[in-house]
């Protein structure tokens, strides 16, 4: 809107909705408002049990930007060089749309179809995420190329949940990139530096990535194939 | 008391309101070079006003150093240069009717690289070269005819030939730097009201008495019909100089029979004015031991659609590119060329960060060649009081070696040189200039009234504090209203760094004058003479010299680019101090415009229009940016004179930082130094 590509006749606020702005842990599950705030998810005591999501929310630009935006804006936005996308579907987060004529909950990666793009009908609205226990090994990794407070280059997420490893990258490409077979590779063992260093290489030739003014393609496959090897060490 | 700045009461020039006004908005060419064949604006409400080309046919072009620029544009050069204009009841309706208009164009070919400009066959922006300005901004313009330099600027120092034939070792490196955004918080404002054949500008503006003469010129007033106001700016760094917005709010004031105010937004401040991008190719020699024996500095400075001060900025990068060193022989080219991107011009800087970056990065590569440590190298080759400088003028008052041993200290260069780099440089100050102000005592204290334009750099503090210590009276009782050209004494500009300086030495004259009258009212005034000229570059380039020196201490991922620096150092010649906390906040700022000139910033074209033209996708540098160990500090004198030093800190940063990586073995050559440049940089070592 401030640049000019949209002119709305309308802007319609959520602000005073009632219960749009939850941040409350409900039986093991975190349940975010759509319009919760960034700097809510990352300093509520709710939402302590998952520290790394109230990192990657806590990694986004400003404190000024972080009071604004909201979890249920930034995700029905959809632009790919976002830091929660990636965080919360690595989480194995759910979305839940809700219409006049019901409601149903959708996985992150079933959200985020494209470029500025989501799966939300014209009738439906993103009214709450859902997101499962965190497990004690997660990690999320963001790669700026310019300043602290610029979005991310490539942004790493990455869960291990008993012998499930579950690594998301954000970013790099026009919606968050998960490949379960290359997370197969880690099977129920220790991921040892040779293995984190194969699923990065792995995420690195299967990402068709984007260039922008944080870095050219090549750029940002070669970072990739680090940032990801290193948030699986971490994990280990 | 807590600064008007900082609880929100300040009021600065987009504040300003006038009693039926109107707002305008500009329709801006899609093209970056085109004819303009037809403006159709049958299409506007009855109740907006339109400013077309007929409506300026009587109003003679303008620029502050080449008159080269019409109100509306009848060739567009820029993408987003103005072809008409609006005004309306509300922004929103202005901008409405903005969109209403239609514009015809013919295309035509288009240029937007500096080198690629001067090349033969290149399109030209200017076919007839433009008047020069003449005096009021002091410098012989030196247009080579039919082609897009606007200015040609040379030093002619010794006989580089005979120079290089005695050098030992000779290196030779090229350099580029991308325009920058300037991005104050307050964007361009400004607003103009007509009484009769009278104008009144109240405009955020650094340049009150320039823009009175050109904007005076335009509209074939006198000077004294011409009234420009000032408020304080929320930060200018260069962007609020010379005519802005100013001829076109006039010229639809005039349209409109009402008060008419412009305020940009974001995405125009980067079609306002930006800074010079810039090409230099450096050629420097000396003899086995050390010593300079010959420099070549070619500078293909890229001033946009219009020169603007471009041909100021090409005079000082070359002078400042000879860098503060002892240097027999010199041979200085530096091209003010124009382009089809939008006007570059002032800043904070003027021209030296682009050839500091490039001749302090060769000193480097000569001291590698030589086997010599860059400290040393310098060390040996800089200018001391009494020494000539490559102007021909003799120096005085220089602590270049107290600034550059302050620096290499700060980061224990002499220990672990290693990761660590090391920057000195040579600015000058607007030479010649005037400055002028009056002292006026009132029942409860004084009113000091001058031309100098606050824009967060504090001069109303200095002026408050120096009239207070000369007064003997406390700085509350000293009163220093906005800059009013019907009531504030001449002042060349608040530019340069040099309103301390000589708005300061002026202060003492009329206070001195206020006391041998004993009357109510004091006036003093202060010159610096000189100037070069512009075919050899003899001459005084300043009388005045801004000294600095920087120091970095950097880690580098190698396998990502990422370069962190850890230790940033900065160091400013101030002579005498007048205002402590605002000295230092100068350098802090400084410093801070330097990392991310450093590092990140950079403006995208993309055929000639911006393609990050918001503070999202061009990055200002952030708290969480600073190195955790961001220091600077302030060289005193006893008995010296207030040196300037708003811009002193800037330049070397990125120098400093590039010799830090240059150390490690990875060699940048452009700006920004991005993780990927220097992930390929790691990759040549």
């Amino acid at each position: 809107v401030n640049q000019g590509f949209l002119d709305p006749e309308l802007l319609l606020s959520l602000g005073a909705v009632a219960g749009l702005a939850r941040v409350d842990a409900d039986g093991g599950e975190l349940r975010l408002g759509a319009m919760a705030t960034h700097r809510a998810v990352e300093q509520a005591p709710a939402a302590a049990a998952w520290p790394v999501l109230q990192r990657a929310f806590g990694l986004v630009a400003s404190p000024r930007v972080r009071n604004q935006a909201t979890v249920g804006g930034v995700l029905a936005d959809a632009d790919y060089a976002s830091d929660p996308p990636a965080m919360l579907a690595a989480l194995g987060a759910r979305a839940v749309l809700r219409s006049p004529g019901g409601e149903r909950d959708v996985a992150i990666e079933e959200l985020i179809l494209g470029y500025y793009e989501t799966c939300i009908r014209p009738d439906e609205l993103l009214v709450e995420v859902r997101v499962p226990a965190q497990p004690a090994a997660a990690v999320y990794r963001k790669f700026r190329s310019r300043s602290s407070e610029d979005r991310p280059c490539v942004a790493v997420a990455a869960v291990r949940d008993g012998a499930a490893l579950r690594v998301v990258v954000g970013a790099v490409a026009e919606t968050p990139q998960h490949f379960p077979d290359v997370c197969a590779l880690a099977g129920d063992g220790a991921l040892d530096a040779e293995l984190a260093a194969e699923i990065g290489r792995r995420y690195a030739e299967r990402i068709a990535p984007i260039a922008d003014a944080r870095g050219s393609a090549a750029y940002r496959r070669r970072v990739t194939a680090v940032e990801v090897r290193r948030a699986v060490e971490a994990l280990a | 008391v807590i600064d008007a700045r900082v609880t929100g009461a300040q009021r600065y020039s987009v504040h300003v309101e006038r009693p039926g006004m109107l707002h305008a908005a500009f329709v801006r060419s899609p093209h970056a070079h085109a004819r303009v064949t037809a403006v159709d604006a049958s299409r506007l409400p009855a109740d907006c006003v339109a400013l077309l080309p007929e409506d300026v046919a009587d109003l003679a072009p303008y620029g502050c150093q080449a008159r080269d620029q019409r109100v509306l544009a009848d060739v567009a050069r820029h993408v987003g240069d103005v072809v008409a204009a609006v005004a309306a009841a509300t922004p929103a309706a202005a901008r409405a009717a903005a969109r209403a208009v239609d514009v015809s164009y013919e295309e035509l070919p288009a240029v937007f690289d500096p080198v690629e400009a001067v090349a033969p066959g290149a399109p030209l922006l200017h076919p007839a070269a433009a008047q020069s300005a003449g005096e009021e901004v002091s410098i012989g313009v030196r247009p080579l005819p039919r082609t897009n330099v606007c200015h040609r600027f040379r030093i002619r120092h010794g006989d580089v030939g005979d120079g290089f034939e005695a050098a030992d070792v000779v290196v030779q490196r090229a350099f580029r730097t991308p325009g920058a955004a300037h991005a104050p918080m307050e964007p361009h404002a400004a607003l103009a009201e007509w009484e009769g054949e009278r104008l009144t500008l109240w405009t955020g503006t650094q340049t009150p008495f320039n823009t009175r003469a050109d904007v005076a010129y335009a509209f074939g007033l006198d000077a004294g019909d011409v009234r420009v106001v000032a408020p304080p700016m929320g930060g200018s760094f260069g962007a609020k100089t010379f005519v802005r917005l100013e001829a076109l709010v006039a010229a639809l004031a005039r349209k409109a029979g009402r008060p008419v105010k412009a305020t940009l937004d974001r995405t125009e401040e980067f079609l306002c004015l930006n800074r010079h991008p810039a090409t230099l190719r450096v050629r420097i020699g000396a003899t086995r031991d050390g010593t300079l024996v010959a420099k070549e500095l070619d500078c293909w400075v890229d001033t946009g659609a219009y020169a603007d001060c471009g041909p100021g900025v090409a005079t000082k990068m070359g002078y400042a590119g000879v860098g503060p060193y002892r240097i027999p022989h010199v041979r200085v080219d530096a091209l003010a060329i124009y382009t089809n991107l939008p006007p570059n011009g002032a800043f904070r800087g003027y021209g030296a960060m682009q050839s500091v970056w490039a001749s302090e990065r060769t000193m480097d590569a000569l001291a590698d060649e030589l086997g010599m440590s860059p400290l040393e190298l310098r060390r040996r080759n800089l200018l001391h009081d009494g020494d000539e400088f490559a102007t021909g003028e003799v120096m005085h008052d220089v602590r270049f070696a107290e600034c550059l041993d302050a620096a290499a200290a700060a980061v224990g260069y002499e220990d672990d040189p290693r990761g660590a780099g090391l920057c000195v440089l040579l600015k000058g100050m607007q030479t010649p200039s005037r400055a002028a102000i009056a002292v006026e005592r009132t029942p409860v204290g004084y009113v000091l009234r001058s031309a100098s334009c606050e824009m967060g750099q504090g001069v109303r503090e200095s002026l408050r504090l120096m009239g207070a210590e000369l007064l003997g009276c406390e700085p509350g009782q000293v009163e220093v209203p906005d800059p009013d050209t019907d009531t504030s004494p001449y002042d060349t500009r608040t530019t340069s760094s040099r309103s301390t300086h000589m708005m300061g030495r002026a202060l003492v004259e009329a206070v001195r004058d206020l006391r041998d009258s004993g009357g109510d009212r004091g006036f003093g005034e202060v010159a610096n003479e000189g100037g070069l000229d512009p075919d050899t570059g003899q001459g005084i380039a300043s009388t005045h010299w801004h000294q600095g020196a920087a120091a970095a201490r950097v880690r580098v991922d190698e396998e990502t680019g990422k370069v962190t620096v850890e230790q940033l150092h900065g160091v400013a010649y101030a002579g005498r101090v007048v205002d402590r906390g605002g000295a230092e906040l100068q350098n802090d700022g400084s410093m801070i415009m330097g990392l991310g000139t450093a590092l990140f910033e950079a403006i995208d074209f993309a055929d000639g229009q911006v393609a990050n033209a918001n503070l999202s996708d061009y990055n200002l540098p952030a708290t969480g940016d600073l190195p955790a160990r961001f220091t600077h500090e302030l060289i005193e004198r006893e008995g010296a004179e207030a040196h300037g030093l708003g811009e002193t800190a800037l330049p070397p940063v990125p120098a400093a930082i590039g010799n830090a990586l240059h150390s490690l073995g990875i060699e940048l050559h452009e700006l920004p130094m991005t993780p990927e440049r220097v992930l390929e940089a790691i990759d040549r070592r």
